[in-house]
């Protein structure tokens, strides 16, 4: 990014503390401020901390037959098994569901699990149908945050978060660019008192001339385009509210701090990309971005559906390995394996965080994912599904649920309604339901 | 859908022979049939154009911003993405970011020269702020703008200026603005009704500066395009006419074809992405992608700029153009020492035209195989515009590893030209790929695979092919190549598939691109000056 030069006050340069003549809000102690939090309020009430949904997916599935947890039940009744071995440390924290089904047409290998999945929608013309869980949930739950909601990737992929059809909202991919959005000049920790800059209500007021300009131009035009700008214009009242929370003194949440920056750059080694310093880099700062509430919502994608990356010794890119190699796919069973240590670390950087008696993943609804169960055949059949944390008390924990053949999105709409917000149902045609998965709700 | 509709119209009108109908020489070309315009689009800036346009504002001192919400192809094209996805929160952010870095860089002199036509008297001068911000304001937004527009800039920069007791704080503050202005960001070309055609609609004048400038320079209109977008000329036959012609034979107009070509043969963020196995194949370096787009962009512009040939030599031309790096790929005696110099590659290497350029072997393949079915994929959908199906789902799709009995490539796929299921759609995009196993997952020559001699032996619609070489003529040959060109094109043009009441026009060019010997020039001026360029049709 350019150097600022110049009369223009910059973000990087603002006074902190207060200012005579500067209005400051002043801090409400955290359990106070709780009171308006709306959609949120009743799931977040029992703990006093916010409730946050966290998705994880990595490409090209697994293996059904490695995966199925032995016995079912909870506690001593089951056990993991081989691919879900590294969520080891969580089993006490993590409800597997197995047999669950993408009830929709398989007609575009992995973009149609993908978007069956996450959103309830066949493909559309190379897009998803409607907006994905965690768009949904942002859209009801991230008004309170400086972040409506965020999407970071582990390898250069653009995620699978989408507004609706052909609204995307693009992964970040670069650990350090993550860090300086979101602990960078910006950042103001606990107890340090809001930003004082007077650049803050310029950009305001010019923001709110782009909403007008755009709310202008939206009548113009057509059903699909108003559609886009209404996106747009979501993207600048969310900047707009955001600048007007920075006069603010931060929520005052005792395991906010800031991090430490991550590298400047995660190089390919050896023509492989760094997946896991990667991953494990974007995932600490979005457990950070959880503690210090600046977002309720993310998704974070380790690899993207059909990526063909070369995984540490793996001979070939995981996608070509998932359909080419043969027998019972050692290297493809690696990989997994890998992908699902990854969600494992996720969850240790969330359990890391104390929050109160708890940790921040007991108050977290996390969704572990791939948009196929079997690269090979691209199985919309046997999903793999992990949720994690219990979302404060909600949902049940060290459990197996097993349902051959019900459909997934009942359990995407019992993701949804845990967290808080009012959802009539989830899906269309084969896959729509109104009914949640009763088998996880407590 | 449309497009395929389409092309299953264009395929029935092809010549069952295998070649393209010749017009006879001074035959007039046919009237051209009514065109029914399509939907106006809203197309937002892509990256490059985005990028260019704040170098033509600010000049090339300014720093540009790189952060930025990245560019998403639709149908296979950024220029369709550019006009149906979305723009996200963080792309907001970037672009105010964007906004701002920019704005302050009218500290420096050079850039503020661009933009202060007058100096501030005092820390708030109405009337010099009203002359910058409707006077740049114009260059910005690619037409006037409103009075309320002005009032609204003027009004940011009197407060600005008055907050930091600076005139020139105020006009940043202003330019920033702007800059966050969908009239700046986005296209907007909704058109006004035609007075020649009751009832009908086209673009505007200043609608038709952006839609020429974007498409042939990727960028903004210069002055002399915005004083005809003033005048009125660019709805004028002769006027439109005189616009394009200085275009097209403007230097920046090698940008544009590059861009073009770029975003057709899919070179820009998706050859990019390309990482390859070092130990597997020892001539990959990250750098070779860089080279590798130069060659076959360089190419291009020497034909369709340079020479105004035939585009199709693109398919079988052993004029290229390499640099060191490549030369050694190639095996080929390097031109130059530094850069790209012109090279004839040798009949006895084997290698000639696009399907033995780097950038496309390196695209089709994957980090530590070739692909047989990427390759021959890309062929059929990008170059033929052949629709295929997705393949089906719960089907078993190991291939063998090689062994004795599975040597090469040709043997391990083979289940893919047996099994029906696979057969069905694999026997269209096979054998052309397996057609290129000499080239390897770089795109190095090799006559042998584990041991064995490749056969690189095929056919396309019934036309067979010894090797490599005599695929890049059956390419060549085949009566789709052209029309699918010429769809893209139209699709970079416009934003957007033609529509229903295009497909007959489109015909009638496609004809016209034949007759006129397959010139990429002759296409773009009958494109742009016809009424599938100009005409638009209601908001839907």
């Amino acid at each position: 990014m350019g150097a600022r030069r110049g009369g223009l006050a910059s973000r990087r340069t603002v006074l902190r503390g207060v200012l005579d003549g500067v209005a400051v809000a002043l801090a409400l102690p955290w359990l106070e401020s709780l009171g308006g939090f709306g959609p949120t309020a009743r799931a977040g009430t029992s703990s006093g901390f916010p409730l946050r949904f966290a998705l994880y997916a990595w490409g090209n599935g697994n293996n059904p037959d490695r995966w199925l947890p032995i016995g079912e039940g909870s506690g001593a009744d089951w056990a993991l098994s081989e691919q879900l071995a590294p969520l080891a440390a969580h089993k006490d924290k993590i409800a597997v569901v197995t047999g669950l089904s993408v009830r929709l047409p398989n007609v575009v290998p992995h973009g149609s699990g993908a978007a069956g999945l996450l959103a309830g929608t066949p493909i559309v013309n190379d897009t998803f149908g409607g907006p994905t869980i965690d768009q949904i949930i942002a859209e009801a739950v991230g008004g309170e945050t400086l972040y409506r909601s965020l999407q970071t990737a582990a390898t250069d992929t653009l995620g699978q978060s989408y507004s609706g059809p052909n609204l995307l909202n693009p992964a970040e991919s670069d650990p350090f660019a993550l860090y300086e959005r979101l602990f960078g000049p910006t950042f103001v920790a606990p107890g340090e008192g809001g930003l004082v800059d007077p650049s803050l209500g310029l950009r305001r007021s010019i923001l709110d001339g782009v909403m007008g300009d755009l709310s202008a131009l939206q009548a113009r035009l057509s059903v699909a385009d108003q559609a886009r700008l209404e996106m747009h214009l979501d993207g600048v009242r969310d900047l707009e509210s955001r600048l007007a929370r920075l006069i603010e003194d931060p929520p005052s949440l005792a395991a906010c701090v800031q991090p430490a920056a991550p590298l400047a750059s995660y190089p390919d080694i050896d023509g492989r990309p760094q997946i896991s310093a990667r991953s494990r880099a974007m995932c600490d700062l979005l457990a950070m971005a959880f503690a210090c509430d600046q977002t309720r919502v993310a998704a974070h994608y380790l690899t993207q559906p059909v990526a063909d990356i070369l995984f540490p010794d793996a001979t070939k890119g995981h996608h070509s390995l998932t359909h080419d190699e043969g027998g019972d796919q050692p290297q493809c069973n690696a990989i997994t394996l890998q992908c699902v240590a990854e969600f494992g670390y996720w969850l240790d950087a969330l359990r890391a965080i104390p929050e109160g008696d708890e940790t921040l993943l007991d108050h977290c609804a996390a969704l572990g994912c791939s948009e196929v169960s079997l690269g090979q055949t691209h199985s919309l059949e046997e999903m793999p599904l992990v949720v994690a944390g219990g979302a404060c008390g909600q949902l049940a924990t060290d459990v197996h649920l097993r349902v051959p053949g019900d459909n997934a999105s009942k359990l995407m709409l019992t993701l949804i309604r845990t967290l808080g917000v009012s959802q009539a149902s989830f899906g269309v045609d084969e896959a729509y339901t109104e009914d949640g998965f009763a088998p996880i709700e407590l | 859908m449309v497009r395929g509709a389409w092309l299953l119209g264009l395929a029935a009108c092809g010549g069952d022979d295998g070649t393209a109908p010749v017009a006879e020489v001074g035959t007039p070309r046919a009237p051209p049939p009514a065109v029914q315009a399509g939907a106006p689009t809203l197309r937002r800036l892509t990256t490059a154009q985005y990028q260019a346009t704040l170098a033509d504002l600010f000049g090339p001192t300014l720093i540009l911003p790189t952060a930025l919400e990245p560019d998403v192809p639709v149908d296979g094209m950024v220029s369709i993405g550019s006009a149906t996805s979305g723009l996200s929160a963080r792309g907001v952010e970037q672009y105010e970011d964007a906004a701002w870095d920019v704005a302050a860089q009218l500290a420096d002199p050079a850039v503020a020269a661009r933009v202060f036509t007058c100096r501030g008297e005092a820390s708030v001068d109405e009337a010099c702020a009203r002359e910058i911000v409707s006077g740049f304001g114009q260059r910005v937004y690619r037409r006037p703008l409103t009075p309320a527009e002005v009032d609204a800039l003027v009004a940011v920069a009197a407060s600005a200026g008055e907050t930091f007791g600076s005139f020139d704080v105020g006009i940043q503050y202003a330019v920033g603005a702007m800059l966050q202005s969908p009239a700046f960001l986005y296209r907007v070309e909704l058109g006004e009704p035609d007075p020649d055609a009751p009832g009908a609609r086209r673009y505007t004048s200043w609608e038709m500066a952006s839609r020429l400038s974007y498409l042939l320079w990727q960028t903004m209109p210069d002055d002399a395009l915005l004083d005809a977008a003033a005048s009125g000329a660019l709805v004028t036959e002769a006027g439109l006419a005189e616009a394009v012609d200085r275009l097209l034979a403007d230097p920046r107009a090698r940008t544009g074809v590059r861009a073009l070509f770029e975003d057709i043969l899919q070179l820009g963020d998706d050859l990019d992405a390309v990482s390859k196995d070092p130990f597997v194949y020892n001539a990959w370096s990250v750098d070779l992608i860089a080279s590798a787009r130069e060659q076959t962009l360089r190419e291009i512009e020497a034909l369709v700029v340079d020479d105004d040939a035939d585009w199709r030599s693109l398919l079988i031309s052993q004029r290229t153009f390499v640099d060191r790096r490549l030369a050694a790929l190639y095996g080929v005696e390097a031109p130059v020492i530094d850069g790209f110099g012109e090279v004839e590659l040798p009949a006895a290497g084997g290698r000639r035209g696009l399907l033995g350029h780097a950038s496309f072997l390196l695209l089709k393949s994957h980090a530590t195989t070739t692909s047989v079915t990427r390759r021959g994929l890309y062929i059929q959908e990008r170059l033929l515009c052949t629709d295929l199906p997705d393949p089906p789902a719960g089907l078993n799709t190991a291939i063998p590893e090689p062994s004795e009995d599975a040597p090469t490539m040709r043997d391990r796929v083979e289940v893919h030209l047996t099994v029906p299921e696979c057969a069905a759609c694999h026997e269209l995009m096979d054998p052309l790929g397996l057609g290129l196993e000499t080239f390897d997952g770089v795109g190095q020559w090799r006559t042998t695979e584990n041991g064995v001699t490749i056969d690189a032996s095929g056919a396309l619609a019934g036309v067979p092919f010894a090797d490599a070489w005599s695929l890049a003529q059956v390419v060549h040959d085949n009566p789709a190549l052209s029309p699918c060109l010429a769809l893209h094109i139209f699709e970079a043009a416009t934003g957007r598939v033609p529509s229903a009441g295009e497909e007959e026009w489109m015909a009638w060019h496609t004809d016209g691109f034949a007759d006129e010997g397959h010139r990429v020039r002759w296409l773009l001026r009958d494109l742009l000056l016809s009424p599938a360029f100009r005409q638009v049709g209601e908001v839907p």
